[in-house]
């Protein structure tokens, strides 16, 4: 588990360092000729590429969870309070 | 809830925060970068008013409703508003930003293509609001 938590959070820092590093170095530098609508359309997309990632994850747990844990599922075991009948 | 087994929610918690890094970094680096003017820029002072925009450039020369730059080359736009909140927008270009009394806000862009385009107000200004507009008309260098 903790091995998991720590290759997160260090593929985590590998992937925001250099995004961080390339963004305060461009204040530095002197203004580059460069085509708005390519920088920010992209922008647009690679986000939306995440929001859509997350919304299609995200409805996906909440449709898995609704199926598997129906009472009407035939894997479905009463919880410790159904089976005492105290709540 | 002992004995449960807690790694999913971490997984999920540590993905949607790599996420929220990997937004929000790249918004600020994208803004950053594109906000950085080139030193050659030229500068065009943009007024809003009531119902037309007016254009000066660097060597003095006005328009009024059109605005004639060279393709390939840079310019800065530092806008403000002589009467109530305005907002610039050359939407081909994706240029947008508020023309405000008393405030120069500056943007900049490089066409790369001649031809005409429309410029208008994004803020609602007025009774004419919806006629606000002008064309920006890109020419080839030494037309």
């Amino acid at each position: 588990m903790k091995a998991i938590i720590g290759l997160g959070m260090v593929l985590g820092l590998l992937m925001i360092l250099p995004a961080i590093q390339y963004a305060l170095a461009a204040g530095d530098e002197p203004g580059e000729y460069l085509d708005r609508r390519v920088e920010i359309w992209g922008l647009f997309y690679r986000l939306m590429i995440v929001a859509f990632t997350v919304g299609t994850v995200v409805s996906g747990m909440i449709v898995w969870l609704v199926l598997r844990f129906r009472e009407s599922n035939p894997k479905a075991n009463p919880t410790s309070y159904e089976e005492s009948g105290t709540w | 809830m002992s004995g449960h087994s807690s790694w999913p929610e971490w997984v999920y918690i540590g993905v949607v925060v790599a996420l929220l890094c990997y937004v929000g970094a790249e918004a600020w680096n994208i803004e950053r970068i594109v906000e950085h003017v080139p030193a050659d820029a030229e500068i065009i002072k943009v007024t809003g008013q009531q119902w037309l925009w007016t254009f000066e450039h660097e060597d003095g020369t006005k328009e009024i409703g059109e605005l004639h730059l060279e393709k390939g080359k840079a310019y800065k736009f530092e806008i403000t508003s002589k009467d109530v909140i305005h907002s610039f927008n050359i939407h081909d270009y994706v240029v947008l930003l508020d023309a405000v009394p008393g405030r120069v806000n500056t943007v900049w862009f490089s066409p790369t293509e001649a031809g005409e385009y429309d410029i208008q107000c994004r803020e609602y200004c007025g009774l004419i609001h919806y006629n606000m507009r002008g064309t920006l008309i890109v020419e080839d260098k030494g037309a």
